[in-house]
């Protein structure tokens, strides 16, 4: 787990001494690994968005367009450190709230690794494929309602222990989902941004002094 | 039938069917979609699934009846009872000449229970007493609850089958490769949690191959005296291509060892099929079942700690209201939050006394709210404390895992009232040696009584273990000859009866000085004399040293782990962190708690409570927000800051409650997250800080519903309301919220905030202030409050 990223959740760019330590020693202190799952569709154009073939997801919005435009195939992934940490969270919210924020920031740091961990995982079961950023419902123009059919596609429940509630969201609450889209040609950072763009060097926006990501 | 059915497993090997929903997608069934209407709109499909399984050598099969439920029916427009009516009769009829018996099938309602979500015990229990009426009115052999990962859940769907119908009933859940399920259950909870509500077999199913399962089910075998049911998928499934990696031949090889362990009802899960049974069938051929060995010990639960009885427990004694007014308000108050601060501070103990008995206070509607609120945060089992017994029977039916219940005493009326409630929901109970004669005076005669509660609890079917006796402490400076009494009755009781021994210790020193030397002097009497479940205050470090050392010397602490643990560094801690040197504002800026409270006291000294607030403490808050606001101070320093503000209105109320001075309370306000929305921890955060600007805040919790804010502002007659939410889809509830508030005849000022909230949406929704962090919610409270 990135504590830098903890770090930045909490809006501490330039944390002091004394709060780097609280916070490694707290992130050192979390029992739960991120669990995951993840399933790859054939992906296909339909009227309403990008369909996911196979499990009736149907990925409505410009960003799922955008990002998935030289796509054959998607991943659906979902991502969780369980109900177990949100009782402890909700613990040291009761007990300490200075450092039940810092438990919250790692906790959300270290969902990101799992998903990062997914990432790794599909770069390598197809490493002649370029992935795209991940991106998530709720995030740019992609409803959050997609989420019950995201989590029936993943069979999250079972797979997992992840629950989409009446009002759509994840529970437990350290939870992600996410699309990543498999690609022949190498992906732009959309996302993520120019800094971290495998197409940085010879980029025709960055060269144009623009980037490739506007509206999302 | 039920007796031809129990038969049919009890001392047998019975064997299961494999997976539905993979064989259905392998005859052409498209993925998604509702699979249980199925059974009205393509049966023939499901017969030839039915009829295979049957041929194959399945004794049971489950009916497609997973996931008919009312919540998740609830967009089909068909009832679970017409869709569970179809499935167990096209069941029925695919088998009907082979003598399978056709199960009910209960799989998970797809919400989370409270604590850990939102939908409420009672909701579920609902959902799933519809399912089992209709199982059994539909003529099901019996019901089998299944895939589940939260115990809670578990417990909810088997006391409805049991409620409500004769049908025997298995329960399994899905375990990982870690021993846990998602939620964190452990083997032992399950079993020992299940065996007691009155399952009739238990078991795994699903999420890993027999491989994986193995040891788990070997477990499984040790912690409970009913057959053991194993159905693990054909281990696991490509993420690509879906399917799974284990042949029918390896996946019986991997099986037959759980057999051994002492598993005697199998079958399979996700990707196993009618050539899975047929291959498990032929190696079952002329198998008896396996010898079982069952690890008697005394034991309570949540799903995620398991307790054995082994050794010294301590129960911790401080959720309860008797002689603490700060408790009473509480309960009377309906501040749940303070109940759980409590429980919070007492992780060191191993089971918490909850007791929330209080003349006012409705015991039967606030015992079940208080466990729900402690097991939200807290993993340690409980021992329900009431002699009330519609309470304890509202408590143990939320309370998830195994609880204790304390107390009954040799009373026949007692013992006939609470009892059966004990028996019911497989808890342990605390007998009192007392009776309507009093406590007698001797040990003989509390042995006496102590025997007649063990024989009362056995004819029930209380498993000796359960039972623990309370030999009673009495006051030693009244009573002096009764302190020798009260050992000797729990020494007998211990070593010829062999039970569990209760004692609430702390009562002995009652007017006395040095109340702590005498506590803890017959604390490690009584341990010596057989003490194992001490009642005692885990905060007081007498106490907890006294049992730690007593671990040592008793061999309990192996290698004297836990004490070197305990101790070890303490010599090279400074004492206490010296004060000198530093002022009260400077203790408050860096977060020094300790010092902060230490430096207020002598400021007290001097100055008054309001002046200590007003000139010192206040001023030193506004700092530490200052730098938040430039950037410089990051949250948790904020939080740590208003934190050791905390320890220095402890102190200005100390001091206030000696002198009779107003509380410094600068007035209250109503703070909640909104209906639908479960992210709290922004809420809570302005809570903290502006509790200890000196504010009263009211806390309603997450997922608030509008009319629950309202009733708190018109009851209380608060003028300011905050409420948060994170998400997009609970912006209409705080909008919602916001109308029903300014409807109201004399209107709050609502201020809102939440990752998602802007100033122009504030507006929008008619708010009058957004608050984007907690120390812009200081602002408003000051605006409004003063």
């Amino acid at each position: 787990m990135d504590i830098g990223e903890a770090l930045r959740y909490l809006g501490a760019a330039n944390p002091s001494e004394e709060l780097r330590r609280q916070a490694a020693e707290i992130a050192g202190s979390i029992r739960e690994t991120p669990r995951y799952t993840y399933r790859v569709f054939g992906v296909s154009r339909v009227p309403e968005g990008v369909s996911l073939e196979g499990c009736g997801v149907v990925l409505a919005g410009r960003m799922a367009e955008t990002m998935l435009s030289e796509c054959s195939q998607a991943a659906l992934m979902a991502c969780t450190l369980g109900a177990e940490f949100d009782r402890r969270l909700r613990a040291m919210q009761a007990r300490d709230m200075s450092s039940a924020v810092i438990l919250d920031a790692c906790g959300s740091a270290l969902v990101e690794s799992g998903c990062d961990a997914v990432e790794a995982e599909l770069a390598g079961r197809f490493p002649e494929r370029f992935l795209t950023d991940r991106f998530s419902p709720g995030y740019g123009d992609l409803p959050l309602d997609v989420q019950p059919e995201v989590c029936a596609a993943l069979d999250a429940s079972r797979r997992l222990g992840l629950y989409v509630t009446g009002s759509l969201l994840l529970n437990p609450v350290k939870s992600v989902t996410a699309v990543i889209g498999l690609s022949d040609r190498p992906q732009a950072a959309r996302i993520r941004g120019c800094a971290y763009c495998r197409l940085r060097e010879d980029c025709p926006y960055r060269k144009g002094g623009t980037c490739c990501g506007e509206g999302m | 039938m039920e007796r031809e059915c129990k038969e049919f497993f009890k001392d047998k090997l019975l064997i299961l069917d494999g997976a539905m929903g993979t064989e259905l997608q392998k005859r052409g069934l498209k993925p998604g979609g509702v699979p249980e209407l199925l059974n009205l709109t393509d049966p023939e499909l499901l017969k030839g699934v039915y009829r295979d399984y049957a041929a194959a050598g399945s004794q049971v099969v489950y009916a497609n009846t997973f996931g008919a439920n009312g919540l998740k029916l609830a967009r089909t427009g068909y009832s679970p009872s017409e869709v569970i009516k179809a499935a167990v009769s096209v069941a029925r009829e695919a088998v009907s000449e082979t003598g399978t018996l056709v199960a009910l099938d209960v799989g998970p309602l797809g919400e989370l229970l409270e604590p850990m979500g939102s939908l409420p015990f009672e909701k579920a229990y609902g959902y799933f007493r519809e399912m089992a009426e209709a199982g059994a009115a539909a003529g099901a052999d019996l019901a089998v609850v299944e895939t589940m990962t939260d115990l809670q859940e578990a417990r909810a769907a088997l006391l409805a089958v049991k409620e409500s119908t004769d049908l025997p009933v298995f329960v399994t859940m899905s375990f990982d490769e870690t021993g846990r399920t998602f939620t964190g259950c452990t083997v032992a909870s399950m079993a020992r949690t299940l065996e007691g509500l009155g399952a009739d077999a238990v078991g795994l199913n699903c999420s890993l191959g027999p491989d994986k399962l193995a040891p788990l089910l070997k477990e499984l075998c040790e912690n409970t005296r009913l057959p053991v049911i194993a159905k693990p998928n054909a281990g696991l499934p490509d993420p690509v291509d879906g399917h799974y990696d284990m042949g029918p031949a390896a996946f019986v090889e991997a099986l037959l060892p759980c057999l051994d362990a002492g598993v005697t009802i199998v079958g399979g899960c996700c990707g196993t099929s009618p050539e899975y049974i047929r291959q498990l069938r032929a190696a079952l051929e002329g198998r008896s079942p396996a010898h079982r060995r069952y690890r008697k010990a005394g034991f309570v639960c949540t799903a995620s700690q398991p307790v054995f009885l082994e050794g010294v427990r301590v129960i911790g004694e401080r959720v309860n209201p008797t002689g603490k007014k700060r408790f009473q308000q509480a309960l009377l108050e309906d501040d749940l939050d303070y109940i759980l601060d409590v429980a919070v501070q007492q992780e060191e103990a191993d089971i918490l006394d909850v007791n929330v008995g209080f003349p006012g206070v409705d015991e039967v509607s606030m015992l079940p709210r208080a466990v729900t609120a402690i097991q939200s945060a807290v993993n340690l089992p409980l021992q329900l404390d009431s002699s009330n017994p519609d309470a304890l029977e509202a408590g143990l039916r939320v309370c998830c895992g195994k609880a204790a219940v304390n107390s009954v005493n040799g009373e026949p009326e007692v013992l006939a009232r609470i009892l059966p409630v004990v028996k019911k929901y497989g808890a342990s109970v605390v007998g009192l040696t007392l009776d309507k004669k009093g406590i007698p005076q001797t040990a003989e005669g509390r042995v006496e009584i102590a025997r007649r509660i063990l024989d009362a609890a056995l004819s029930y079917g209380i498993p000796k273990e359960d039972v623990w006796i309370d030999c009673l402490t009495l006051t030693v400076s009244a009573q002096q000859e009764q302190a020798g009494e009260t050992l000797k009755a729990l020494r007998t009781v211990r070593e010829e009866l062999g039970l569990q021994t209760v004692l609430g210790v702390s009562n002995i020193s009652f007017g006395l000085p040095n109340r702590a030397l005498i506590t803890q002097n017959f604390l490690i009497q009584a341990l010596a004399a057989g003490l194992t479940l001490p009642i005692i205050n885990p905060n007081l470090p007498e106490l907890m040293d006294a049992v730690a050392a007593y671990r040592v010397l008793s061999g309990e602490d192996q290698q004297c782990r836990s004490y070197v643990e305990r101790f070890a560094g303490q010599a090279g801690k400074p004492q206490t962190v010296q004060a000198g040197g530093m002022t009260l504002e400077e203790a408050i800026i860096k977060g020094l708690k300790s010092d902060a409270g230490k430096l207020a006291g002598i400021a007290l000294e001097t100055e008054s409570g309001l002046e200590l607030v007003e000139r010192r403490l206040i001023p030193a808050l506004d700092n530490v927000g200052d730098g938040y606001e430039a950037g410089t101070v990051f949250l948790p320093q904020l939080l740590s800051a208003a934190q050791a503000a905390q320890a220095v209105f402890e102190a200005v109320r100390e001091k206030m409650a000696g002198t009779g001075d107003a509380p410094v309370k600068k007035g209250r306000l109503v703070i909640a997250t909104v209906q639908g929305d479960i992210h709290d921890i922004g809420k809570n955060i302005v809570k903290t800080v502006l509790e200890n600007y000196g504010y009263d805040v009211l806390d309603l919790g997450r997922d608030v519903p509008p009319e629950t804010v309202v009733k708190a502002v018109t009851e209380k007659g608060v003028r300011l309301v905050g409420l948060s939410a994170l998400m997009t889809t609970t912006l209409p509830a705080m909008e919602e919220t916001v109308r029903q508030l300014k409807a109201l005849p004399d209107p709050p000022k609502v201020f809102v905030g939440g990752a998602v909230v802007t100033e122009d949406y504030a507006k929008g929704i008619g708010a009058d202030a957004y608050a984007k962090d907690a120390r812009q919610s200081v602002e408003i409270a000051r605006e409004v409050l003063g």
